[in-house]
């Protein structure tokens, strides 16, 4: 619960930074002057947390993850929360694991912990732990000696070690397998003992690198589920990277948004997934992506005028497919909807969602430049293929995208 | 093409204490698209490793079209197989690699060139894989692998199955349908038996006509996905179908009988289960149906998976006197709030068998049709 509250702090603090950026001219004088007390109040605020509490400030500055970019990025990463880093493969992700944990890495930048420079520091003297996506432990050692290494290596008295031991063993679940060698633990088991070790480091910084992606789907849930209330009353500023965008709502406090190496945006998981400032932030955060269609093409040609002048450069619509539901003709709203004709191509279902594919039709004068579009809807649906559907969106959900 | 009947099929690895596959019996029929779902250790690729010859059964028979085949080689059984990664010949082009299976056979087939060059190119058309033919696999994505892979294991007409061992794994999330769809497609127009391993539930319930849900080497219920979604045979299958699973409270005296009779519940049920979605949250003053089983819970945690109609939704968990219930709909309390967690519909289990569904009455015509026939 502390760790929430202190992520929308945070963000209440970067929206209005933002907002003095420029876009708010449109707000009254009045919301300005709230918004900077506000913005006040949270920076000294998390001046103080940070200072009494000691959580750690992790901040990144000029960062270039790929090679061949010519443009870096900042960002300070919330102290003593959870920040998702989302991004598909090839999004840089790993190479800022690695360049924050101190590893050989393609990525260049400037780190700093607690306004210490970190750059020149070694991977061992860095007060950070790294958890990979493979299941990494050394393999000769039993569970008890390989969450004791850490502590072992950093001279820590015999007492203290196997109390800590047996703390973080009871915690991820391995108490009762202290004994056992790492291979003769499931996969869910072993990876449990990469963060217990991981976390016996005691270190300011811990990243997660993708590290749930081997198992499987129902162990991946509940992993992730204790992984939060596990390091929700802990001061580790906390770095989770993925591909899977239902992490960021699921883990984060914060999100950061990569792709191709740089910065898409950042903010609370919530605030990015209303507020997407671009079709590639809106896209990421959707799985599965977005459906798109051309503001030319919309039936109701006034709300897209509308929609358009509002944000002046808008060229692209764009509609979540959680925000689509299947109306009959007679029943909708249209005042607060707007009906696309969808010709079902396939399904997919998980039993609580079903998955519904399909091209939108041209017949509604709605030309999609990607005419394939999908339907996520609650429950288990059974359509058959070719079958004609009229699906409507809440005008309100409809996103409005610039160029690309 | 084959029909599969499993009679009372099991498997020990030698010094085993427990056997790894208890006697199972199922029939699979021809031209079928059959799944087995299960968590890893749950002994689907025991049973695949059975089916495809690479090991031999301790107890029982493997019969194909009523042949025992169960100590036949598995060229004998004249299957195919696709793995989790795509195994080509990195030498040959995509049209030597797919024609490779009926070079292979020619003399108990008989196949001229001609009938091999029309059949990889009907395969190469039905995957839409035409432009791939005079291309080495070292200049593919793993998609088009994976597409390659399929098409190869598809190319004897006389193949008695095919079985595959979770072949998307190693494809991209957002690509994965579309392969599953080329699959499932293929699998309609050739009539193929396929036998689908996954621990997926997506997979098999999008892909397969019928389901089996594996778990300590039993098959817990073999159905349709609807049935297996809807009346889970076992507790299990309910728990491991959906995400999350199924939310399962005791009948005992610390709720109120009268409750459960109210909504119907048979008095020999010990356990009843619901879905996530379906309860809902109520806030004071109530307006949820007599009939409808109901608590008060304190939420513990929202996790939000988008919005609707502006509302974030997702899966709200609570802390309830029958223990932790999660929902999932509309957000509408916050952390430490205490609400009404009503349920319109769910099953009850005895001895962890499945007894009935009952739903909670006035809200019957809604929910009787959540699947949406035409």
């Amino acid at each position: 619960m502390s760790l929430r509250s202190r992520g929308q702090e945070n963000h209440a603090n970067e929206d209005s930074l933002f907002k003095v950026g420029g876009v708010f001219l449109k707000h009254s004088f009045c919301a300005l002057f709230s918004v900077i007390g506000v913005c006040w109040a949270v920076i000294c605020c998390s001046i103080c947390n940070v200072i009494l509490l000691g959580w750690a400030m992790l901040r990144i500055q000029n960062v270039l993850l790929n090679p061949g970019l010519n443009c870096g990025f900042d960002h300070d990463f919330l102290p003593g929360g959870m920040t998702v880093v989302l991004g598909r493969n090839q999004a840089g992700k790993t190479n800022l694991c690695r360049l924050i944990a101190g590893l050989f890495t393609q990525a260049d930048g400037e780190l700093s912990l607690n306004n210490a420079p970190l750059n020149k520091l070694s991977p061992q003297k860095r007060s950070v732990a790294v958890v990979f996506q493979a299941f990494v432990n050394y393999p000769n050692w039993s569970v008890q000696q390989n969450i004791a290494s850490p502590m072992v290596a950093a001279g820590k008295d015999k007492a203290y070690i196997q109390g800590r031991v047996e703390e973080l063993a009871e915690k991820l679940g391995l108490g009762e397998l202290l004994q056992r060698m790492p291979n003769e633990l499931s996969g869910g088991q072993q990876q449990r003992l990469a963060i217990a070790r991981a976390l016996a480091k005691e270190a300011q910084v811990l990243l997660l690198d993708e590290p749930l992606v081997n198992l499987d789907y129902k162990l991946r849930e509940a992993l992730a589920l204790e992984l939060r209330s596990l390091l929700d009353d802990s001061d580790t500023t906390v770095i989770y990277t993925t591909t899977d965008p239902k992490d960021a709502f699921t883990l984060g406090d914060d999100l950061l948004l990569l792709d191709g190496g740089g910065k898409l945006q950042a903010g609370a998981p919530l605030s990015v997934y209303q507020k997407p400032n671009t079709f590639a932030a809106a896209n990421l955060m959707s799985d599965p992506g977005i459906n798109t269609f051309a503001w030319s093409t919309l039936s109701d040609q006034a709300f897209a005028q509308q929609s358009q002048a509002a944000s002046d450069i808008s060229q692209l619509g764009g509609v979540r497919p959680e925000h689509l539901f299947f109306v009959d003709k007679g029943e909708f709203n249209a005042a607060e909807c707007i009906g696309f004709d969808l010709q079902v191509s396939a399904l997919e279902t998980s039993g609580d969602e079903t998955f519904v594919h399909g091209l939108v039709q041209a017949s509604n004068q709605g030309m999609v430049n990607q005419p394939s579009w999908v339907v996520r809807s609650p429950g288990m649906l059974n359509f058959s293929q070719g079958q004609k559907l009229l699906v409507a969106v809440q005008k309100r959900d409809i996103l409005a995208f610039g160029g690309q | 093409m084959a029909n599969i009947i499993l009679d009372e099929l099991g498997f020990a690895y030698p010094g085993a204490l427990e056997p790894t596959l208890l006697p199972l019996s199922v029939e699979i029929k021809d031209g079928e698209a059959f799944a087995l779902l299960g968590a890893s250790g749950a002994g689907k690729t025991t049973l695949l490793n059975l089916l495809s010859g690479l090991l031999v059964p301790t107890t029982g028979r493997i019969l194909f079209n009523g042949v025992d085949v169960s100590s036949q080689s598995g060229s004998e059984r004249n299957l195919a197989q696709v793995f989790q990664f795509p195994v080509l010949y990195e030498s040959l082009t995509i049209a030597d690699n797919l024609a490779f299976p009926l070079r292979a056979r020619k003399a108990v087939n008989g196949f001229s060139a001609v009938d091999i060059a029309s059949r990889v190119a009907k395969i190469a058309g039905e995957l839409e894989i035409e432009n791939l033919l005079k291309r080495k696999p070292k200049t593919l994505s793993l998609f088009q692998k994976q597409l390659v892979a399929i098409g190869r294991a598809l190319m004897r007409p006389d193949v008695s199955v095919v079985l595959l061992d979770e072949p998307l794994t190693a494809v991209e999330p957002r690509t994965k349908w579309q392969l599953r769809q080329s699959l499932k497609r293929l699998q309609e127009e050739l009539g193929v038996t396929m036998i689908y391993v996954t621990h997926d539930q997506t997979e098999a319930l999008t892909f397969a006509d019928r389901v089996a849900v594996m778990a300590d080497g039993k098959i817990l219920q073999t159905a349709s996905p609807q049935e297996v979604y809807e009346q889970p045979a076992h507790e299990f299958v309910g728990f491991f179908i959906g995400s999350p699973g199924m939310n399962f409270v005791a009948i005992d005296s610390a709720i109120p009988a009268p409750m459960y009779a109210a909504s119907g519940v048979d008095q020999f049920a010990q356990r009843i289960g619901f879905r996530p979605e379906w309860a809902r949250l109520e806030h004071p003053p109530m307006t949820h149906p007599l009939s409808a089983v109901h608590w008060l819970g304190r939420v513990t945690h929202c996790q939000i998976l988008g919005t609707q109609d502006g509302v974030p939704v997702g899966i709200t968990t609570l802390a309830s006197e029958v223990g932790e219930l999660k929902v999932r709909g509309a957000i509408n309390a916050t952390v430490g709030e205490e609400i009404m967690v009503v349920v319109d519909r769910c099953v009850s289990f005895c001895a962890e068998h499945y007894v009935a569904t009952h739903y909670a009455q006035s809200s019957t015509s809604q929910l009787t049709n959540p699947v949406g026939n035409e």
